[in-house]
């Protein structure tokens, strides 16, 4: 398989393919017929998911350095060019992108009746923008398409969203720019005073990581406003409340995509940038503490409030709350185990997450409720769905043999070491996740039977569509359970990077020559 | 490299070829007027003739451009260097489109004189001459041809009394305005001898200033701080920006605004750079103040001609942020931010002069709920001026903004830097519910837009633009390459300051 992606040259096109062909499929969208833009977005987001499975062979999991690479000039002046590689972290959430865009294309199919093209046209924008944030090397680029993900998002929600729609999209849109113009600041500062320093004006991510030891006193001022456009996106408690309004209004396929995807933004932005550029900062006692204790906290205060929520969708969007905790909490362990955990916990998440709204967005299509109160005894009527719900509850809990369950205990392995105490407080986060998600299911699809419109639901369970599109989670779920070593080896050399790019320059500095000059390696 | 001397007549004609050839234009309008009468025919081909002279003075312009005409010795009265030419390109540009717009609306409302294009192109060659100075006299008369014109046209609908007011208020702030400017300038000459810019700069680099140049500067200051609505003198504007008709409103937030903002910059760095230190605290401050309570006055705005004004406000605030370093990179960014803003508020008010339904003056929030369904590519094309408006990545909103910054930041200044960026988050809160109400809210029952009508020119226009903005903001370099040709000019004569 390697030797015949090489010989199509794979590696040179693939990511201008990725990038190009989602935004190029919106021109048949807008000029066929509304009926048919489904199948369109449908066919286009498949064939960029199969052109993309090629990375899964393609990338060499020996390599900690960027594949794929490229450069081009865009504004070169400015130090800005089309720089786009990928490495062992961004492999798996281009990959997530990919995967879940015809998911979410047919988990749509009947859900979306007015406006379809718009719609889909959005849906295949975000594509573009997903894959371009997650390859982009260059931090005006990276921006660029941080920024652009907003609007499809905001439109989806905002048109296609539920009755309260308009406050959840105007929340969530600025919640996210607010961070985000921070974050332009600290580039556009950061980028003048390496310029200042070296003489060259560059946004080039691996130069500014080569000089982000040279910016001194300023650095911590850079991190928080990074840390501040991440922290929001994850979401970190205390910026997490525009996640669980976003969700509950989001149509089935943007709360998917905003769970599976968009929230990995923010993980992957300290991964990629905030820790580091700035690793004396991110990682020193105060703001590790700090991390860590959010981190923590995060993931007790979501699985407390998941548990009270009337809501499913609700009680999902605070389970995302307590899982990203754990990715955090992998992230500031910095061992290879735990950043491993976190990358796991964070394709964990993605699929287990996914399929949840998908199969609350296939619930409601037939209840048109959501709540509670309203359900109770579906395994009697549809017992498929019954089956699926309960395999991925199981895998969003941490179940052995599930997906959920390697992420998550990599993360508490990696950091008990270091963080005895915050990794005790956070296994009990499990132990709540397991509470509310099997009550959650208890009372959906068991209980007793007896609202006369669940037993009217008999004969409508789900549809081959509906199969098609929860049935490659799941199997995701079980496979990332089973087998995931195929997918910790082409992660590891990432992670290992990563681990040596957290630990503060100075101290290196000083364990390597004994002196106490401070400064870049 | 080709020269001219600008003290022999023939000269000073051929440098001022663009200026001539639309004053010509005018004349030629006004004759139109008296021959053909105010009738809808006379309107429109008094329209069709000032587009024509728009060209032609382009035309004139990119000769002068590409044949790199610059004086010999110092420049008198008007500049000649790339900066002027890149001022006057835009300026003809956002009168082009203003003049497209207008052609319906005219009709619409029926206000038919064919006399409103000639004051439109007086105004533009006021504005041409105002920002092409070098000599404070000429400064003075180029901003008194083109606030007289814009006078008239801000009362143009006499049959409003809205219209009628704001005329009024205009021209009562204006003449205080120009009395500043006036005594400014009187006390500049009389700390340095010289009414000419560059001369003005180096007599004051050779001495200390004095508290008569520092009061003249002041004087200066206000003035311009006047006609760019930059608060605290800014209260004059929404009233009047909301009372003129509509494709006046849009010159006067983009051309005058531009005008003055060219004069402004080309002032400050060509005669007074040496006092610097006088006039930057100065800038800062009305920077912050404007960006801030444009944008928080803007929030509470439903009349989106009115929210339009208030946020040009706001965007003053952020061109006296490209305005405060006095950087080769500053001037650039306010050329690129000039010619951002101009196409995209003059798209806006495009759209927004079309939405109107004759006579009703004000367009709500309201009123476009459900506009998507019904109308999409209006809808669209307001969605993306919004979207460059807020400066929105993908857009020449965004790359203009981002130069914006990025002068900001390469003098280390950073206060500015993240007032403007917390007071864009603000913006977001009036801009998106524009776009909430088009695509998110369903029209009010038995609202239907069917009385809507799209005009021709108008639509030309807004199309032309919206593409402009898109493809800019996808791929800006050879514009800022070009700008930042044109922002060298203002280093020639004054200081010789290193560009990074």
């Amino acid at each position: 398989m390697t030797d015949f992606l090489s010989s199509l040259g794979y590696a040179q096109w693939i990511i201008p393919v990725l990038l190009l062909v989602p935004v190029a499929g919106i021109l048949p969208i807008l000029l066929a017929p509304a009926a048919q833009a489904k199948r369109i977005a449908l066919v286009v987001s498949t064939v960029v998911f199969v052109v993309s499975l090629g990375l899964w062979w393609a990338f060499d999991a020996t390599s900690g350095n960027f594949q794929f690479a490229a450069t081009l000039p865009w504004m070169p002046f400015w130090g800005i060019y089309y720089r786009v590689g990928i490495d062992g972290i961004s492999l798996f959430m281009v990959l997530l992108s990919t995967a879940m865009m015809p998911l979410a294309v047919l988990g749509s199919w009947h859900y979306i009746t007015k406006a379809e093209r718009g719609y889909y046209a959005l849906l295949l924008a975000m594509t573009s923008g997903m894959v371009g944030v997650f390859v982009a090397l260059d931090l005006f680029l990276f921006y660029f398409f941080w920024e652009l993900i907003l609007i499809p998002m905001y439109f989806i929600i905002g048109v296609w969203g539920g009755p309260n729609r308009l406050y959840a999209t105007i929340k969530f849109f600025l919640y996210t720019m607010f961070g985000s113009l921070l974050m332009l600041v600290a580039i556009l500062l950061m980028v003048w005073q390496t310029a200042h320093t070296t003489g060259i004006v560059s946004f080039d991510y691996a130069f500014l990581l080569e000089h982000a030891g040279e910016l001194g006193s300023a650095a911590p001022w850079y991190f928080a406003a990074f840390a501040l456009a991440f922290a929001i996106k994850v979401p970190m408690v205390p910026f997490h409340t525009w996640l669980p309004d976003a969700h509950t209004e989001a149509p089935t396929a943007g709360s998917v995509l905003l769970a599976a995807v968009l929230l990995k933004m923010g993980t992957y932005g300290f991964l990629r940038f905030a820790v580091p550029l700035f690793p004396d900062v991110a990682m020193s006692p105060p703001v590790t503490a700090l991390f860590i204790s959010l981190a923590v906290i995060g993931i007790i205060h979501g699985a407390l409030v998941a548990m009270v929520q009337p809501d499913v969708k609700r009680l999902v969007a605070y389970s995302s709350v307590s899982h990203m905790g754990f990715a955090m909490l992998g992230i500031w362990a910095a061992t290879v185990q735990s950043v491993q955990g976190a990358l796991m916990v964070m394709i964990g998440h993605g699929l287990a997450t996914g399929a949840l709204f998908f199969l609350v967005g296939m619930l409601y299509e037939r209840r048109h409720s959501r709540m509670f109160a309203d359900f109770g005894g579906l395994a009697r009527v549809i017992p498929l769905f019954s089956l699926m719900l309960t395999i991925t509850a199981l895998a969003s809990i941490g179940l052995p043999g599930l997906s959920g369950f390697v992420g998550e205990f990599l993360v508490l392995l990696g950091s008990f070491e270091n963080h005895p105490w915050a990794t005790g407080i956070a296994t009990t986060g499990v132990v709540f996740a397991a509470a509310y998600m099997l009550w959650a299911v208890q009372r959906i699809i068991y209980n007793p039977l007896v609202q006369p419109e669940n037993k009217a639901l008999a004969g409508h369970d789900l549809n081959l569509r509906e199969v098609l599109v929860v049935l490659p989670l799941i199997f995701g779920m079980i496979w990332l359970g089973l087998y995931p070593k195929p997918v910790l080896r082409r992660m590891e050399a990432a992670a290992t990077r990563f681990v040596e790019f957290s630990i503060p320059r100075a101290v290196t500095v000083q364990t390597a020559d004994g002196s106490e000059t401070e400064g870049a390696k | 490299m080709n020269t001219l001397d600008l003290l022999t007549p023939l000269g000073a004609l051929f440098g001022l070829l663009p200026e001539v050839i639309i004053t010509i234009t005018a004349c030629i309008v006004f004759l139109v007027a008296g021959w053909r009468g105010s009738t809808p025919a006379g309107s429109r081909l008094a329209g069709w003739i000032s587009l024509a002279g728009i060209v032609l003075s382009g035309v004139a312009l990119s000769y002068l451009w590409l044949g790199g005409f610059s004086p010999s010795g110092i420049a008198h009265m008007v500049a000649l260097d790339p900066f002027r030419y890149a001022s006057l390109g835009i300026l003809l540009i956002v009168v082009g489109l203003t003049i497209g717009i207008s052609l319906g609306y005219m009709e619409r409302e029926r206000l038919l004189a064919p006399e409103y294009y000639g004051l439109i192109l007086l105004a533009a060659v006021g504005m041409m001459l105002l920002a092409g100075a070098v000599d404070f006299i000429v400064l003075f008369l180029g901003l008194e041809v083109m606030s007289v014109a814009a006078y008239v046209l801000v009362a143009f609908d006499r049959r409003s009394p809205a219209s009628a007011e704001a005329g009024l208020k205009y021209f009562l702030i204006g003449a205080f305005a120009s009395a500043f400017l006036l005594y400014g300038i009187a006390l500049l000459y009389g700390a340095t001898g010289t009414t000419n810019i560059i001369l003005v700069g180096v007599q004051l680099s050779s001495g200390t200033a004095s508290l008569l140049s520092a009061l003249g500067v002041g004087m200066l200051l206000i003035g311009f701080a006047f006609k760019v609505a930059a608060v605290p003198f800014h209260m004059w504007a929404p009233d009047v920006y909301d009372g003129a008709p509509t494709p006046v409103t849009g010159l006067m937030a983009t051309g005058i605004k531009a005008a003055a903002f060219l004069a402004l910059i080309r002032v400050l760095m060509q005669g007074l750079a040496p006092v610097e230190a006088l006039w930057q605290p100065v800038i800062s401050t009305l920077a912050i103040l404007t960006m801030v309570i444009g944008n928080l006055v803007a929030l509470s705005q439903r009349s989106i001609k009115r929210m339009l004004a208030y946020s040009s406000i706001a965007h003053a605030g952020y061109l006296l942020v490209a305005v405060w370093p006095g950087s080769r990179l500053g001037a650039a960014a306010l050329l690129m931010y000039l010619l951002a803003y101009g196409i995209t508020t003059l798209a806006a008010f495009g759209i927004l002069a079309m939405l109107g339904r004759g006579g009703e003056r004000d367009v709500t929030v309201d009123d476009i709920a459900g506009l998507a369904s019904q109308r999409p590519w209006m809808a669209f094309a307001m969605a993306i001026c919004m979207l460059s408006l807020l400066g929105f990545p993908g857009t020449f909103g965004f790359i203009a903004k981002w130069l914006v910054l990025s002068s900001a930041v390469f003098e280390g200044q950073w206060l500015l830097m993240v007032v403007m960026v917390l007071a864009s988050v603000v913006s977001a809160g009036y801009y998106l519910p524009v776009i909430m109400a088009m695509y998110m809210r369903d029209a009010e029952p038995g609202v239907t837009y069917s009385g809507v009508t799209v005009w021709g020119a108008a639509a030309g226009v807004v199309a032309v633009a919206i593409v402009g903005i898109i493809l800019l903001g996808l791929w800006p370099p050879d514009l800022i390459d070009l700008s930042m040709e044109s922002a060298a000019a203002l280093f020639q004569r004054s200081m010789p300051v290193a560009i990074q």
